[in-house]
């Protein structure tokens, strides 16, 4: 199956090393535990995507990489002041001819190491099958065999075990952020008015301490949870609208029924013009 | 009493109302003259009119024009000494805006939106500014333990 090659940004945190956003299409993906880490520690939830190698054949507990919700990327881009830049390539290049560089050494390292290991084989198995057999052979004859065993030994290169990997250690990517393609940077930037809702809404719940992700299975746009999802329910599914958005009143029964069946309040949420956003919790009246 | 009395009796007492009773209820009239030009609403807020004070048994219920919606609102109260509440009732094809809850939310009283179908099904749905928790689910909780798990098991 054919990927678009995954492109790199560096979004720079002030305190620590930057966080590696991985773009492949416009999905932005965490790949590194330590970048995973200092994400949730901001409370930002995203959601895994990966199999796990040891159990693959379900998807209750997933791996890396983390999806992160178009809301905490550009969450993420304001927190941190520098734009992201890309690395100079002229250090890039010098990068790929060390590591051949490298490769060739260890390469010859290895043979070294393996011809005298296999020359000392040799010489073991001589002797085994000069002591082992009872015939007149002297010491003197062994010490010329194994002289001319030495002179005579050479190992061929074609002879040498090479270790291949199958897994690049730590999944480190390597940022070769390639200049062209950050062109496509700006278009990315959504322009919808909802997804401006969205992100106002975003941005004051999770000033107030709330974690949000995504509510694709309740039909709203997030679920609202008091604290980290793995130790408390949502309370919340949150709908953003804008203030003037004619919504039909069917829609708002049918999604506060929802809402109540699943024992959370559906939080209708609008920005409003002072920059506060307002807030009204629909609730099943009960009456019957 | 002999049962030919009593049926008479049922007779005068219980004459089919006019079909346009409606039109002549003096609450339907008072609402009439509020002069809110929509008339399907006004209809649609005499039957949550009727629905509150006959099968609800609400007190105190009264019919006031909302100038920013130019639409008819109830008050009125679930029981005796209880809070006053805000109605809206509303025919169920409508929309409505979050500007519009908004603006019924701001005369301060609890809100309850009702929602009328064309053959006058109500539907009754609270609407509260902020963040409100819901209920948590009710116990008692029993630990399941490992017998889930091991239900799981055997399965495969």
């Amino acid at each position: 199956m054919e990927e678009p090659p995954p492109r790199t940004a560096a979004t720079s945190v002030c305190d620590s090393s930057p966080l590696a956003v991985s773009l492949c299409d416009s999905a932005p993906l965490l790949w590194r535990v330590g970048d995973l880490r200092s994400v949730r520690a901001q409370g930002l939830v995203g959601a895994l995507l990966g199999a796990l190698p040891r159990t693959p054949r379900q998807n209750v507990r997933l791996g890396r990489p983390l999806l992160l919700l178009p809301e905490e990327e550009r969450l993420l881009t304001e927190r941190h002041v520098t734009p992201p830049t890309a690395p100079s390539t002229d250090n890039q290049d010098g990068g790929v001819e060390l590591q051949v560089q490298q490769y060739q050494e260890a390469q010859q390292r290895s043979y070294e190491e393996q011809s005298v290991l296999a020359l000392e084989d040799r010489k073991s198995a001589l002797l085994r099958a000069m002591t082992s057999s009872p015939t007149e052979s002297g010491d003197e004859s062994l010490q010329r065999r194994l002289v001319a065993l030495e002179s005579s030994f050479s190992f061929p290169r074609s002879a040498m075990a090479v270790q291949l990997s199958t897994a690049r250690a730590g999944l480190s990517y390597c940022a070769d952020a390639r200049d062209f393609l950050r062109a496509d940077w700006p278009i990315r930037a959504q322009d919808e008015p909802r997804r401006a809702a969205r992100y106002q809404v975003f941005r004051d719940l999770r000033g107030r301490g709330f974690y949000l992700t995504s509510a694709g299975k309740f039909g709203g746009d997030f679920l609202v949870y008091p604290g980290d999802p793995l130790r408390f329910h949502a309370h919340f599914i949150a709908v953003c609208v804008s203030l003037d958005e004619s919504l039909s009143l069917l829609d708002i029964l049918a999604v506060s029924r929802l809402g109540s069946n699943v024992k959370k309040t559906v939080l209708l949420c609008s920005p409003g013009t002072d920059g506060r956003v307002a807030y009204t919790s629909l609730q099943w009246s009960g009456m019957v | 009493m002999n049962m030919l009395e009593a049926s008479n009796r049922a007779d005068v007492s219980e004459k089919p109302p006019p079909p346009n009773w409606i039109l002549q209820h003096p609450t339907y009239q008072q609402m009439k003259s509020l002069e809110v030009e929509d008339s399907a609403q006004v209809h649609v807020a005499f039957l949550v009119y009727m629905d509150l004070t006959e099968v609800r048994q609400w007190k105190e219920v009264s019919c006031v024009k909302s100038p920013e919606l130019q639409l008819v609102l109830l008050e009125g109260r679930e029981k005796e000494g209880a809070p006053i509440q805000t109605i809206l009732p509303l025919p169920a094809h409508r929309s409505l805006s979050h500007k519009s809850i908004r603006q019924v939310l701001d005369r301060g009283f609890p809100m309850l939106l009702c929602a009328v179908a064309s053959d006058s099904t109500l539907v009754y749905q609270r609407m509260t500014d902020g963040l409100v928790t819901p209920d948590p689910p009710a116990g008692p909780f029993q630990d399941l333990g490992r017998r889930q798990h091991r239900k799981r098991r055997q399965k495969h």
